[in-house]
């Protein structure tokens, strides 16, 4: 049995408004709310990239006698922790996000 | 980071320490290096000296190696009329090495290295434990 139309209109109109708001409200709000968690992660793996490079190339010159021994443990090191940094933010942030995920609602 | 930086000053005593170390193990294996004819100059001791400088990046004070210079003390005399470097008198110059002050200058260079390790490992572990706070 087809609805009538003073059903279905109102009800229409009250879909495609929240659709609207769905879409634009969070934009807008993301804008005031500073940088994303994309963008957080995305700095620090760069930064911890970076950090590997430079202790990658400092090994390699340790092996080639141009670097000391000591140079190598304190890159190697800087690289590591801030490995770690990164990949516990992260575990942190989406063991978070699952637990929101899980929420009855 | 404060704790990244005690592993730079760390790794910077470190190394002078090994340096140092090094000039020891000349010195040591030298002790007996005369000259080859008489007149000849034996090996010199070595020294070494340190001097702070600061790191502009990451605003710290560094250790680094200032010079190594020589000990201008007088050669000793060693009787030994056989050697070829002996003059007519039959003495020998030997190197002004003293075997027990490098063993105590080694000795002091092994413990600041040690201090300087374990510096750089309870930073590490420091980091270590908080960032465990994470997970």
């Amino acid at each position: 049995m087809p609805l009538p139309p003073s059903i279905t209109q109102p009800a229409l109109a009250a879909y495609t408004q929240a659709v609207k708001r769905g879409t634009e409200s969070p934009g807008g709000d993301r804008q005031n709310a500073g940088p994303s968690f994309g963008d957080l992660l995305a700095s620090t793996v760069n930064e911890a990239v970076d950090a590997q490079h430079k202790s990658e190339s400092i090994s390699i010159q340790a092996a080639s006698g141009q670097s000391d021994l000591q140079d190598v443990v304190e890159a190697v090191n800087a690289a590591e922790i801030s490995l770690q940094t990164v990949v516990s933010i992260r575990d942190r942030v989406i063991s978070a996000y699952q637990e929101i995920l899980r929420m009855p609602i | 980071m404060d704790l990244q930086d005690v592993m730079s000053v760390a790794a910077s005593g470190m190394k002078v320490q090994g340096t140092r170390l090094r000039l020891v193990a000349q010195n040591l294996a030298n002790a007996n290096s005369t000259g080859l004819a008489p007149g000849d100059d034996p090996y010199r001791r070595q020294t070494i000296t340190f001097d702070n400088v600061l790191d502009r990046e990451i605003g710290v004070e560094l250790v680094e190696v200032a010079r190594t210079g020589v000990d201008p003390s007088p050669f000793p005399l060693h009787y030994d009329p056989g050697h070829p470097a002996a003059d007519p008198d039959g003495y020998v110059l030997k190197p002004n090495v003293n075997t027990l002050l490098e063993m105590a200058d080694m000795r002091e260079a092994q413990r600041s290295y040690e201090a300087n390790l374990n510096t750089l490992a309870l930073a590490r572990s420091m980091i270590q434990r908080t960032l465990d706070l994470l997970r």
